[in-house]
C-alpha cells in the first residue's frame, strides 16, 4: 500500500493493531471452540446431534454420553414459539407507528420500542420466571390443555409456570422491539411517490398497508431471520423460565432446555466429568455457527433490499 | 334496471372495503397495545416488588451485604453494586480506545482488506450469544490466571460492546462531509491531527452515543459474567484480579434460588438496575434520536 506522507504510514501502522484485536477476538472465538469441541466430536460423531441421551457418569469416561438433540429441538421450539407471537406483532406495531402516528408523538413510541430492546434480559428473566409465568399457566396454559388438549401441541396439563410456552412468549416479548424498528425503518424507506400512488387509486388504508408490507417483504423476512437468531442465542431470560430439564417435548406445555440454557446451567460444573466440558463446547461451536448463518443470510437480504430503493 | 343492481353491487363494495378498514384499525391498535403492555407490566412490577424491598431495606440496601439464606434481615446489595462499578470501569477502559480506534481505522482505510474484516466482524458479532463470549473468557483469562477475577468479567463484558459502541462511532465519523475533511487537510494538518482535532470533534455526539451503548451494555449484561467473574458476595472489593459481584448476576443467581428473603433481594436490585438503565437511556435519547441495541 502507498501512503501520501510518512505521518499517514505510521498513523497507518499505530491503529492496525486496534482493527487487528477485533478480528483475532472474533478467530480465537472459533479457535477455541472448534478447539474444545473435537473430542467429543471424534468420539461420538453425527450421533452428538442426533441423540437425546445426555449421560454424565463419575464412574468412568467409557459410560459417558452426550447428545444434544433435546436441547436443539427445545431451541427450534422456544424460538418458534417467540417468532409466530412476535412477528405479527411486530408488523402491526411497526405500521401504526409509521401510519397511524401523529409525527410530533411518533419520536417518543419509537422511543419506547428502543427502550424495551435495550433493557438488561436479567429483568426479562425476572419478571417472566415471577410474574408472567403463573398467569400463563393460569389463564392460559391450562385453559387450553382442558379445552383444546386433542391437538399435540396443547396436549398436557402444565406442572409448573416454567415450559416451553412461557419462555418462547418471554422471547417473543424480547425480541419484539427489535424486529419492530426494522420493519418499521424499512416501511419508512419506502419512497412516498409510492406511498401517493397507491392512495392515489382510492385504496383505503388497510390496502395500500397491505400493499406497502408487500413490498418490503424481503425486510420482513430479514427481520424474521434475526429475530430467530436473537431467540435462539439468548440465555438468561431463558434459563429462568424454560424449567431446564432433558426431553423431547411435543407438547408446548413442558420444561425443556435450550442450547444456551444448557451452557449457563452446566458449564459450571462441567468440569468434574470428562467429556462433558467438550460436549458444552461443541454444543456452543454449533450454536455459534447456525447463528451466524442466519444472520449473514438476513443481512445479505436487507442489503440486497437496501439497494431497490436508493436511487 | 341493470344500472340500479350495479350501483348496488357497488355500494356493497364499498361498504365492505370500509368494514375490512376498520377492522385492520382495531386489529393493529389491539396488536400494538399488546405490544407495549409488557414493557409497562415490567416496569410496574418492579417498582411494585422492589419497591416493598427498598422500603424496608432503606439506604442501607445499597450498601450491606447480601444476607444469609434464612435470615430474616435483608442485607443489601453493596458488594454487587461495587463489583458493577468496577466492571463498568474496566470495560470501558478496554472497550473504548479499542472500538475508536478500529472505528477511526475503518473509516481512513477503507480499501484495506482489515477494514473490510474489521466491518463485517463487528456487525456479526452483535448476534453471538454472549453466553459464548463468556465461555470464551473463561478459556482465554480464567483458566490460564487460575481464578476468576473482575478482570476476566471486562475482558468479555468488552468484547460484547465493542460492536456496539464501534458501530455508532464508525456511523458518525463516517457522515462527516467530504468538504469538511478537505477544508481540514487544506490546512496543512496530517492525517493524525486532522482527525483528533477536526474529525473527532465533528463526530463527537455519535461518540458519546458509543460510549452511553457501552455503558448501557457493561451495566445490564449477565450472560458473559456467569463464568468469569465468580460472584463474590461477602466482601466489596480485592483488587480487579480477584473475584467480584455484579447486579445482574446477583439478581440471576438469587431468583433462582428458593429463599425468600433472596428473591426479595433479587427484586430490590432489579430496581437498582432499571434505574441505572433508566438514567443512561435518557441521556442516549437526548444525544440521539434512534438508538438500537
Amino acid at each position: 500500500m502507498r501512503f501520501p506522507s510518512r505521518e499517514d504510514r505510521m498513523f497507518f501502522y499505530m491503529l492496525l493493531p486496534f482493527a487487528g484485536v477485533v478480528f483475532i477476538v472474533f478467530v480465537l472465538l472459533f479457535e477455541v471452540l472448534i478447539q474444545n469441541s473435537v473430542p467429543v466430536l471424534l468420539r461420538e460423531g453425527l450421533k452428538f446431534l442426533t441423540s437425546s441421551a445426555w449421560r454424565p457418569s463419575e464412574v468412568s469416561p467409557d459410560q459417558e454420553f452426550y447428545g444434544i438433540l433435546s436441547p436443539l429441538v427445545g431451541t427450534l421450539y422456544s424460538s418458534l414459539i417467540a417468532l409466530i407471537l412476535a412477528l405479527p406483532t411486530s408488523i402491526a406495531l411497526a405500521i401504526f407507528i409509521n401510519d397511524y402516528t401523529p409525527p410530533q408523538l411518533r419520536d417518543h413510541v419509537t422511543g419506547l420500542v428502543d427502550l424495551m430492546a435495550g433493557l438488561p434480559t436479567v429483568l426479562y428473566g425476572l419478571w417472566g420466571a415471577f410474574v408472567l409465568a403463573p398467569i400463563l399457566k393460569t389463564y392460559i396454559m391450562t385453559p387450553l390443555s382442558l379445552y383444546l388438549g386433542f391437538v399435540p401441541v396443547f396436549g398436557c396439563r402444565p406442572i409448573t409456570g416454567f415450559t416451553v410456552f412461557t419462555a418462547g412468549t418471554v422471547l417473543s416479548v424480547m425480541i419484539l422491539p427489535f424486529m419492530t424498528s426494522m420493519i418499521r425503518e424499512s416501511l419508512a424507506s419506502i419512497p412516498r411517490t409510492y406511498r401517493e400512488a397507491v392512495y392515489s387509486l382510492g385504496a383505503t388504508r388497510y390496502e395500500a398497508s397491505r400493499m406497502l408490507v408487500s413490498m418490503t417483504k424481503p425486510a420482513v423476512m430479514a427481520a424474521t431471520l434475526l429475530g430467530f437468531g436473537r431467540a435462539a442465542g439468548e440465555t438468561i431470560a431463558v434459563s429462568m423460565t424454560i424449567g431446564n430439564s432433558f426431553g423431547l417435548p411435543l407438547c408446548m406445555f413442558e420444561p425443556s432446555y435450550t442450547i444456551s440454557s444448557l451452557i449457563a446451567n452446566q458449564f459450571a460444573n462441567a468440569g468434574f466429568y470428562h467429556y462433558m466440558t467438550s460436549a458444552l463446547y461443541a454444543a456452543g461451536l454449533f450454536l455459534l455457527a447456525t447463528g451466524l448463518l442466519l444472520n449473514s443470510a438476513g443481512v445479505y437480504m436487507l442489503v440486497k433490499w437496501r439497494r431497490t430503493y436508493r436511487r | 334496471m341493470r344500472d340500479v343492481s350495479s350501483r348496488r353491487e357497488a355500494e356493497r363494495l364499498s361498504l365492505v372495503r370500509r368494514i375490512k378498514d376498520k377492522l385492520f384499525l382495531v386489529i393493529l391498535v389491539v396488536l400494538s397495545m399488546a405490544a407495549f403492555l409488557p414493557l409497562f407490566h415490567i416496569v410496574a412490577s418492579i417498582l411494585y416488588y422492589g419497591g416493598w424491598t427498598l422500603l424496608r431495606g432503606g439506604l442501607s440496601f445499597l450498601v450491606d451485604t447480601p444476607p444469609s439464606p434464612l435470615s430474616s434481615n435483608l442485607g443489601g446489595i453493596g458488594p454487587a453494586l461495587v463489583g458493577s462499578a468496577v466492571l463498568v470501569f474496566l470495560t470501558v477502559i478496554l472497550g473504548l480506545p479499542l472500538s475508536f480506534m478500529a472505528a477511526v481505522f475503518t473509516v481512513e482505510y477503507p480499501n484495506t482488506l482489515v477494514a473490510r474484516v474489521t466491518k463485517l466482524v463487528c456487525r456479526s458479532f452483535t448476534e453471538i450469544p454472549t453466553v459464548l463470549i463468556g465461555v470464551l473468557s473463561y478459556t482465554l483469562v480464567v483458566i490460564p490466571m487460575g481464578r476468576f477475577s473482575a478482570l476476566a468479567g471486562a475482558v468479555a463484558l468488552a468484547i460484547v460492546m465493542v460492536p456496539y459502541s464501534y458501530t455508532y462511532m464508525e456511523e458518525s465519523l463516517a457522515s462527516i462531509p467530504r468538504t469538511y475533511r478537505e477544508a481540514a487537510y487544506s490546512l496543512g494538518l496530517t492525517r493524525p491531527r486532522a482527525v483528533f482535532s477536526v474529525f473527532t470533534r465533528i463526530a463527537r455526539r455519535g461518540i458519546l452515543t458509543g460510549v452511553l451503548i457501552g455503558l448501557a451494555k457493561a451495566a445490564g449484561e449477565t450472560a458473559p459474567l456467569l463464568f468469569t467473574i465468580g460472584g463474590l458476595r461477602h466482601a466489596y472489593f480485592n483488587g480487579p484480579d480477584h473475584p467480584v459481584g455484579a447486579i445482574p448476576l446477583l439478581i440471576y443467581e438469587f431468583a433462582l434460588t428458593p429463599y425468600r428473603v433472596y428473591r426479595e433481594v433479587a427484586w430490590g436490585a432489579a430496581l437498582v438496575l432499571i434505574a441505572i438503565y433508566l438514567v443512561i437511556f435518557v441521556v442516549l435519547r437526548r444525544t440521539v434520536r434512534e438508538v438500537r441495541m
